[in-house]
């Protein structure tokens, strides 16, 4: 018996495949668990915010252009709201990864998330950077002039060449904001689909009880 | 702020062996580490009530 078109279908695979990973009351849970009432679990929700603030301000200042923020007040004041947002986001996100790391997050199968979250502040970072590059003032000349020796000297400056502005705009407000974006939206995804990792003392106590249960099941 | 602090010259540094940091960068690490340990130590508010799941 051959499959109906709608089963061969690769929208209705890939639906049947998203919802069977990430049912709705998974992808928008109601409740959490009780140990996520912790300070140290709001650290993700606050990287997030900071992240949402970045690229709100971030579209507001490519809308006007790189010099916008030179001469005009509220340029002057989008680019602080941009500048403090990326301070906040990376603060937000190391406390968050230390106390990630600590809890060792990579427990029950959640190795993809510690990735995707190591990978998203290594892409981070020359997303930052590179704004560094684009303020088109003084500041960026002098950083552009001594970090392209860095990148000479790792033998990547063809690649990634530093003095082209262009260049380095276009990474800064396209190609890594979304590279970090994605991720984002990946790691997001797969904390719903995982779960929050339990303390170690929760989830020595769910192994036994689990033990207990194929044990009465199997007697 | 500006008032407070000089903006107009470079940061000074702390340096011992081959780590360098600039003094707002020590202040930030400072931050972070309080802010760490405040959060695992203070109490969330509502966390001492039945709710949620187990």
């Amino acid at each position: 018996m051959s499959a109906s078109p709608s089963e061969r279908s690769w929208t209705v695979g890939l639906r049947k495949r998203a919802v069977a990973a990430l049912p709705p009351e998974k992808l928008l849970p109601d409740g959490q668990p009780r140990f996520v009432a912790s300070w140290i679990y709001v650290f993700g929700v606050l990287t997030l915010a900071a992240l949402a603030a970045l690229i709100l301000s971030g579209c507001i200042l490519a809308l006007k252009g790189p010099t916008w923020w030179h001469d005009n007040s509220i340029g002057h004041f989008f680019n602080s709201i941009h500048l403090w947002s990326v301070e906040m986001f990376f603060f937000f996100m190391i406390v968050h990864l230390w106390g990630k790391y600590w809890m060792a997050a990579w427990r029950g199968g959640r190795y993809s998330l510690w990735l995707t979250g190591g990978i998203t502040f290594l892409v981070a970072v020359p997303c930052a950077l590179t704004g560094y590059v684009s303020q088109q003032n003084f500041d960026a000349q002098w950083i552009s002039t001594q970090a392209k020796d860095a990148m000479n000297s790792i033998g990547i400056g063809s690649f990634f060449n530093l003095m082209n502005f262009g260049q380095m705009y276009s990474y800064h407000v396209l190609l890594l904001p979304i590279a970090v974006t994605a991720l984002v939206v990946a790691h997001v995804l797969m904390v719903r689909h995982h779960g929050v990792v339990p303390p170690f003392e929760l989830e020595d106590k769910l192994k036994a009880a689990r033990a207990g249960n194929s044990s009465e099941a199997s007697s | 702020m500006a008032a407070i602090f000089n903006l107009n010259s470079h940061a000074p540094y702390i340096s011992w062996h081959f780590i360098q940091l600039s003094v707002p960068n020590v202040i930030v690490i400072v931050l972070m580490l309080i802010v760490f340990v405040a959060a695992i130590l203070l109490p969330f508010p509502g966390s001492g009530q039945s709710g949620g799941r187990s």
